[in-house]
């Protein structure tokens, strides 16, 4: 017993001595050793995580991905997508099956406190709004007062409108549906003002109107639903990884570094930049990832806000107004911490 | 005055009366009503020419979103370059299909040979000198098929050993055999799916990792052998006792009793009760989605979350189905045709 114990205090105290420089991270080692992250993706969300023509997988959730496997492996192609319904989306993540989850799936305490996962940053703002025709003039939800909205009887999305007026003391006339696409088409013939969902779904929806452009989704919000990276708990370092990437993709964009200027930006005197890409201190080391790692995921990826124009933004079809989405400096939540 | 013989079976079958007369009517105003917009939104006004969606500017449907998607509809992420492989191993198929039917004695070395050459083929690598191409990269029509075939090739001789066991005389085998068959059939296929890939990840130590697909396919093949077995145990019940009593009396063991007297006669009246579960079990391959395994259904579901093809649902379920039912429809005519040769021969 004795040989044993000691052996086990000789085991911790080298423990120990390693983890001043760096703690165990069998994700990081496990994903370096295989040459690629898998990434737990959704099955199919427009703009969000989808496959193309050619398969080849594209979306906000799906450049996350990219971003973190250009900055742990230092090539934004080597991930592998595993596409997780609602009901395995759990499992496959504590269970190891993949090594995060991005994958529009709402922050929750309980969820946090449950089921094993963390939650490592926010990188989209989701909640519920309203499509409206853009010829009704309406900028805010509070604009909808005596008109009428389209829900599906008994959705939360029909309580959260309801209440949401009632507590104003505004009028508004909800008529529900039985089904939700009974609700869309019926606001599609102009039965009613607007249609309510979350944003993400009304992106996905205006698309399919006859013609989008005469439609539009406001920026505000009136619920909050916010989605990011999520982890299993345990390996630290590992969600120290998960959760930096995603800051480096919004202080890039906060910084202006983007990916056509991230090469003459590495010159740039601004010290916040010079760390960020790797030019001054040592910030890859710490994590155990190469030192380049934001400067390859900006070059392979881009900042935050060149993903969200490409995906689901005015590059794409879906034409989402960054809303919430947007920095923190210029009036949106999107928030990092400094890069000290 | 003649008569035409069609015109007058037509007059006496529905417009003997007056009320006849008018129901056929209204019948063929309701067939003419749905099927002339069907056949226009089908066929006259569809849309077969172009890439993009902005091509499909008639009303009907948007054929070209199928064309585009139709590799990733029959091979889902399978590498293009890779391809020809599973049409090897389909061509192997339909080849081997034809050939057993004509070569009864090549049904138990093909049985072993095939199967695994079809897995080796498909997923390269073991020495083939192939690419790998991972199960999850497989999808579409070809993970359908194999889904079912592969769950069949299980399921059927599984089937049979479990009714054989269920009426054995060893008190053992015979509970083992009532254990596993109300176990299997009682729960329902979406719950083994489940269970399978992903209890089984958890309880199984780490690095002993089984395929998903793998999972998915025993999953399938277990339920699927307790229905078959029952469907089986129809069949066998339905021979004479005297048929056993006069094998034994010749002096015949227990298995060539079975094989060479009871299974052939029993399977033949079982036969369509199999081809129903086999049908159950080719439309069961689509709960695989809650797994996330993309078969057929599953990708042309996953295909309408692409920006540049949302809204095309109508299309997308239209072709599935078209499919499911071309091959349900081919799979009972099939089973129809062996029944009745295998009437034949039981006439002579």
């Amino acid at each position: 017993m004795k040989i044993i114990g000691f052996a086990a205090l000789a085991v911790l105290i080298a423990g120990s001595a390693v983890a001043q420089q760096l703690a165990p991270s069998p994700t990081l080692d496990a994903v370096k050793a295989r040459g690629h992250i898998e990434c737990g993706v959704h099955l199919g969300l427009p703009g969000f995580s989808f496959a193309n023509d050619k398969g080849e997988w594209s979306g906000l959730d799906v450049d996350y991905c990219k971003a973190l496997a250009a900055a742990v492996l230092g090539d934004s192609t080597k991930v592998k997508y595993t596409p997780t319904s609602v009901q395995q989306r759990w499992p496959v993540l504590t269970s190891g099956q993949v090594d995060l989850l991005a994958r529009n799936t709402t922050i929750t305490f309980s969820r946090n406190a449950t089921l094993g996962v963390n939650f490592q940053g926010i990188n989209f703002y989701e909640g519920q709004t309203f499509v409206v025709r853009t010829k009704a003039k309406v900028a805010a939800v509070k604009d909808l007062a005596d008109g009428t909205i389209c829900v599906a009887a008994g959705s939360t999305e029909e309580k959260a409108a309801a209440d949401w007026f009632r507590e104003r003391n505004l009028k508004v006339t909800i008529i529900n549906f039985q089904k939700n696409d009974d609700a869309i088409s019926a606001y599609d013939q102009e039965r009613c003002d607007a249609y309510t969902a979350g944003v993400g779904a009304l992106a996905g929806q205006r698309i399919k109107f006859k013609d989008p452009a005469q439609h539009q989704i406001l920026t505000e919000v009136i619920s909050n639903d916010p989605q990011g990276p999520t982890t299993r708990w345990g390996d630290e370092r590992w969600q120290l990884v998960v959760r930096w990437v995603l800051n480096a993709q919004i202080a890039a964009e906060a910084l202006g570094v983007t990916s056509k200027n991230v090469d003459e930006m590495k010159k740039s005197t601004n010290a916040e930049v010079r760390r960020l890409l790797g030019v001054d201190g040592k910030f890859g080391d710490m994590m155990g990832i190469s030192n380049d790692w934001a400067y390859n995921l900006i070059k392979q990826v881009g900042n935050y806000g060149e993903s969200f124009e490409r995906t689901v933004g005015m590059g794409s079809v879906l034409k989402l107004k960054r809303g919430q989405n947007e920095l923190w400096t210029k009036g949106g939540l999107l928030f990092t911490p400094p890069f000290q | 005055m003649t008569k035409v013989p069609w015109v007058e079976t037509l007059r006496q079958r529905l417009f003997a009366t007056w009320w006849d007369t008018a129901i056929t009517l209204v019948c063929l105003y309701i067939v003419w009503r749905i099927s002339v917009p069907l056949f226009h939104w089908l066929l006259l006004d569809a849309n077969w020419s172009g890439t993009s969606r902005e091509d499909c500017k008639s009303p009907g449907a948007c054929w070209v979103f199928v064309r585009m998607r139709f590799g990733q509809f029959m091979y889902g992420q399978y590498p293009v370059p890779e391809r020809w492989r599973v049409d090897l191993v389909g061509i192997l198929l339909v080849m081997s299909v034809a050939a057993l039917s004509w070569r009864r004695s090549l049904v138990i070395p093909a049985l072993i040979v095939l199967p695994p050459l079809g897995v080796w083929l498909l997923h390269g690598g073991w020495g083939t000198g192939l690419r790998v191409v991972e199960t999850r990269e497989w999808g579409g029509l070809m993970l359908t098929l194999f889904l079912a075939i592969y769950a069949g090739l299980i399921a059927i001789p599984l089937g049979i050993l479990l009714a054989l066991g269920r009426r054995s005389r060893l008190p053992l085998i015979r509970f083992a055999s009532v254990v596993f068959i109300e176990f299997w059939r009682g729960v329902p296929i979406i719950t083994v799916i489940f269970l399978a890939s992903l209890l089984l990840p958890l309880i199984m130590p780490t690095g002993f990792d089984v395929d998903r697909l793998a999972r998915a396919v025993i999953g399938l093949a277990f339920v699927i052998a307790a229905y078959m077995a029952e469907a089986v145990r129809g069949g066998l019940q339905a021979l004479p006792e005297g048929q056993t009593e006069a094998a034994q009396a010749l002096g015949l063991g227990y298995w060539r009793i079975q094989r060479l007297i009871v299974l052939p006669q029993a399977l033949r009246i079982a036969l369509p009760a199999m081809t129903n579960e086999f049908i159950a079990l080719f439309k069961n391959t689509t709960l695989v989605l809650i797994v996330s395994i993309f078969d057929l259904l599953g990708i042309a579901q996953a295909a309408l979350a692409d920006p540049a093809w949302v809204g095309m649902n109508m299309e997308a379920y239209v072709f599935a189905g078209a499919i499911y039912w071309f091959a349900c429809f081919g799979l009972s005519q099939w089973s129809r045709l062996r029944e009745k040769r295998l009437q034949v021969a039981h006439g002579r």
